[in-house]
């Protein structure tokens, strides 16, 4: 039992999470497919199906970190090094310098015409989508601090 | 499923924190303080692990009489 990786209780909650998370997807994506049936179309193609994506995989996020199954027993008490939140950020800084450049130097038209918003729409979701992650992240790590170990 | 005193109080006879149970047994915090409450069925194996910690058999910890059984 004493390893690196969730505990029992721990896997248990993440599956039943995982699966419900998969179910949800499927609903959305028959409900969407449904929707562009009847020729409603909330947004274009791929995005529609990207922020399906991306609420599925949040709402998945904030169920297993809601339920302390997101980090093993090992995992939770050592934390991230130093180390690594420089690795972190550099990659980051990395991965932004180079699409910079990539969109300022090599990329000679752009991926829209300019009448599609699926780009900022589905920037600002995943914007949201991380937000609302970060605070329940936040709200979770504080009602664990304020549990009384007796 | 009720909450088990036993182990609570068991624990406490130790000195022990839910934490430091947790740390000796390889769970988390959570999964002792969701045994003590009653939310979680813990498996037989970590039954033994928190028994051993604990010095008892798991009939002192774990076995319920038909008036706490419910």
């Amino acid at each position: 039992m004493r390893n690196n990786n969730l505990d029992e209780m721990q896997l248990q909650r993440r599956n039943k999470i995982g699966n419900q998370a998969f179910m949800l997807l499927f609903y959305l994506l028959m409900i969407d497919i449904g929707l562009n049936g009847f020729g409603f179309r909330w947004l274009n193609y791929p995005a529609n199906v990207l922020a399906i994506m991306t609420a599925c995989m949040t709402y998945y996020l904030i169920r297993i970190i809601w339920n302390s199954s997101f980090v093993g027993p090992q995992q939770s008490s050592k934390g991230i090094t130093r180390k690594t939140r420089y690795l972190i950020g550099a990659t980051g800084f990395v991965g932004a310098v180079t699409a910079f450049i990539l969109q300022k130097y090599f990329m000679e038209a752009p991926a829209t015409n300019g009448d599609d918003n699926s780009a900022m729409i589905l920037l600002v979701v995943s914007i949201v989508m991380l937000i609302i992650i970060a605070v329940v992240s936040i709200i979770d790590k504080w009602q664990n601090k304020k549990v009384d170990n007796n | 499923m009720g909450k088990n005193l036993k182990l609570k109080s068991s624990r406490a006879a130790k000195d022990m924190s839910q934490k430091d149970l947790a740390e000796a047994t390889g769970v988390t915090r959570q999964t002792i303080n969701a045994i003590e409450n009653g939310d979680y069925n813990p498996s037989v194996n970590l039954c033994i692990a928190i028994c051993r910690v604990l010095g008892k058999t798991l009939d002192q910890i774990f076995w319920e009489d038909d008036e706490n059984a419910k």
